[in-house]
């Protein structure tokens, strides 16, 4: 008679599956080699309308560059208001802004704390600077907005060895790509801009090999260069022409300020491009927003609706 | 944050202000030139107990103390979570020691200078603002800027390299003494500078990678920053704070300058190590040349200007005191958006142009110009330790 109460095993004896491991490469080998070109920016998802409790919101994905190695920057973003502060706060006569990033306790190689680290906090002070320029902040006296990033998942190579400091370099990444999800979060608000304003990042760098002399590159992954000498992330308004926040680092010789300017110059290329991307996606989100009239007189709003549910 | 206090001024101050820098030349509240530092007192080796310590007043009353102390610690693998005491020899140092032996040369060899490597680690630093939580956005926003400084290229971390399993490991602490009257941050940069300048570490006398045993005698102790004839060879960073206002570049803006700066910029300096040759000091002095320092830019961060938070103006054109209609009940209708007036406070929108931003680090950095003059400053600062 068969045990019918319980959900029993297989009869016969079964093997646990064995996974063939990747194979092993040698240390040197196993770093990547960027294959972009210099000016190419990594591919990027961006989703405005993801949470729905939030007054606006946005999401952003960066495409790993290899498989295995490293995994994406990954972003959430919800903005919270324009709401009245309480009545205890003194008068304003502008929107508070107040930035708030935070990266998931299993987001980088090292488990984050829940308590914001000091990183986390100069990533927002940065956040800050480069949003504050770009809001209007004069149309909403009395009133406060808050901005809500999460990193789900860093853009940390797992081989990257410690001493190369390349945590620092994923900062910068890091902060550019807040920046332009930001900006999309706060248009899905409908917080007024002087423009979509958009992170972007340039390094200099030096690749393996004797002869190599130091070049530029945009969206630079730092496992995949021998050496970061100076890296920036600019949030830069196109429109304008402005930049609202710099943030350079590195060690470059005083008399060469050239070289400086050719830095902050593709820094501003790479938040061309990240803008762009800004620009699609809000068109296509208002697109699905807006009630088209259709031949057969339904509107593509309520067809959208219909397959929701 | 620290730079977004508001300085208490009316939006009628706060155009007076704003058009009395766009001047050329500029007339600052305190009558200084454009480029002029607010005059200072300084003095180190104030405290007993530290490595090296410094003090700075500036003239507006702010000060502050810097103690740098150091603790010898073992070195460790960061990443495996190994709290036993495991200790970390790199990768690269591992091939050359195998190549050692295998070559015959004995057990280990010693480590070339260039085979050092340093961690962030090992350094920590602490700003505390009276009056500002530690965990304030613009307390560690400024202690991240002169960590960044301190730390970029790698060459300070190398200097507290001990052996192969020992560095020492240094605490900066930073204490701003006063109200913080003004940005803080060339103050607490200048202090730190001199603080670092002054601390001295242990003579070591053992050799290798033993257990690291010192010299008892504080006089033979050498300074962290080498110093050759009464003078430093390689010397600190020191982040200056620039801003713009209309076609003006203003140094060392005091609280009420910065409420109506248009872009403002922390620019962090450090002077090239490469010691020069006596053949090449030889032709700079035939050539007449003054030899200056050859400056290298560590760091730039934009400072979010306080000048966004001010209250705008009414221009007499909507104001009704003045005769303006106030038909217009809904403050929306009100003529917020109006076209800037001659006079008239309103705060800056949008953000600078990328040739605003270069000018100012090029002023700053220009040879001769206010970070060679701040070090000239700081040099002749008696170090007491």
């Amino acid at each position: 008679m068969t045990d019918r109460r319980r959900v029993n095993g297989p009869v016969g004896s079964t093997n646990p599956p064995v996974f063939e491991d990747e194979p092993e490469q040698e240390f040197g080998a196993q770093k990547g080699i960027r294959t972009r070109t210099p000016t190419a920016t990594r591919k990027m998802y961006l989703k405005t309308g993801v949470t729905p409790s939030a007054s606006g919101s946005a999401y952003l994905e960066i495409e790993a560059s290899r498989k295995g190695a490293v995994s994406g920057l990954k972003l959430s973003c919800t903005v919270h208001g324009p709401r009245s502060l309480p009545r205890s706060t003194p008068f304003s006569p502008h929107i508070i802004l107040s930035t708030h990033v935070k990266y998931a306790p299993f987001a980088t190689k090292q488990r984050r704390g829940y308590i914001r680290d000091p990183t986390e906090r100069d990533l927002g002070s940065h956040l800050e600077t480069a949003l504050r320029g770009a809001i209007i902040a004069d149309r909403w006296p009395k009133s406060g907005v808050d901005i809500i990033i999460s990193i789900v998942e860093g853009d940390h190579d797992r081989e990257t060895s410690k001493s190369q400091g390349g945590e620092a370099w994923d900062m910068m990444n890091a902060l550019s790509g807040c920046i332009t999800v930001a900006s999309a979060a706060l248009a899905d608000a409908g917080i007024d801009c002087v423009d979509t304003v958009a992170g972007g990042v340039a390094a200099l760098v030096r690749d393996e090999g004797d002869d190599t002399t130091p070049r530029i590159v945009i969206d630079p992954i730092p496992s995949e260069h021998e050496q970061i000498l100076a890296a920036c992330c600019v949030a830069y308004l196109p429109d304008r022409d402005e930049i609202t926040n710099l943030w350079f680092k590195g060690d470059l010789p005083a008399s060469d300020m050239e070289l400086y300017s050719q830095l902050v110059e593709k820094g501003i290329q790479a938040s061309r491009n990240s803008n762009e991307v800004i620009v699609n996606s809000l068109l296509i989100s208002t697109r699905e927003q807006q009630p088209h009239e259709r031949h057969d007189g339904t509107t593509r709003m309520h067809i959208a609706f219909n397959l929701q549910r | 944050m620290a730079s977004t206090q508001h300085a208490l001024l009316s939006p009628a101050e706060l155009a007076y202000l704003h058009a009395s820098l766009s001047l050329t030349p500029p007339i600052r509240p305190d009558g200084r030139a454009a480029n002029q530092f607010r005059p200072l007192a300084a003095e180190t080796g104030i405290l007993p107990g530290t490595n090296g310590s410094a003090r700075i007043c500036f003239a507006d009353g702010t000060e502050a103390i810097v103690g740098v102390k150091a603790e010898v610690e073992r070195t460790r693998r960061g990443d495996g979570g190994r709290e036993d005491g495991v200790e970390y020899v790199s990768s690269r140092l591992e091939g050359d020691f195998v190549e050692g032996v295998s070559s015959g040369e004995g057990a280990i060899a010693a480590v070339d200078e260039a085979d050092r490597v340093g961690e962030s680690e090992w350094v920590e630093l602490s700003v505390e603002i009276p009056g500002a939580r530690d965990d304030d956005a613009g307390t560690v926003f400024l202690a991240a800027m002169l960590a960044e400084a301190l730390l970029a290229g790698g060459e300070f971390a190398k200097k507290l390299w001990i052996n192969r399993r020992f560095h020492w490991k240094l605490y900066l602490d930073i204490l701003l003494i006063s109200p913080p009257l003004s940005y803080p941050l060339p103050l607490l940069s200048l202090t730190t500078h001199l603080a670092l300048l002054a601390t001295r570490l242990p003579r070591l006398k053992s050799e290798g990678d033993e257990d690291p045993f010192f010299d008892d005698d504080w006089a033979a102790a050498p300074y962290l920053y080498a110093r050759k004839d009464g003078k430093a060879t390689a010397r600190p960073p020191v982040s200056l704070l620039v801003m713009a206002v209309g076609n003006n570049i203003i140094f060392d803006p005091s609280k009420e300058e910065l409420a109506v700066a248009d872009v403002a910029l922390a620019v962090s300096v450090g002077e090239e190590t490469a010691t020069t040759t006596a053949a090449e000091a030889d032709e700079a002095q035939q050539q007449q040349q003054p030899l200056g320092r050859n400056l290298r830019l560590l760091s730039v961060r934009t400072i979010d200007p306080p000048s966004r938070l001010t209250p705008p103006g009414v221009p007499n054109a909507t104001n009704s005191a003045y005769g303006a209609a106030t038909t217009q009940k809904q403050p929306e209708a009100r003529a917020a958006e109006s076209e800037a007036v001659e006079g008239v406070w309103k705060a800056p929108r949008g953000g600078a142009k990328a040739l605003v931003m270069a000018a100012l680090v090029q002023k700053a950095l220009m040879r001769g110009g206010v970070a060679d003059e701040v070090l000239d400053a700081l040099d002749a600062v008696d170090l007491v330790a």
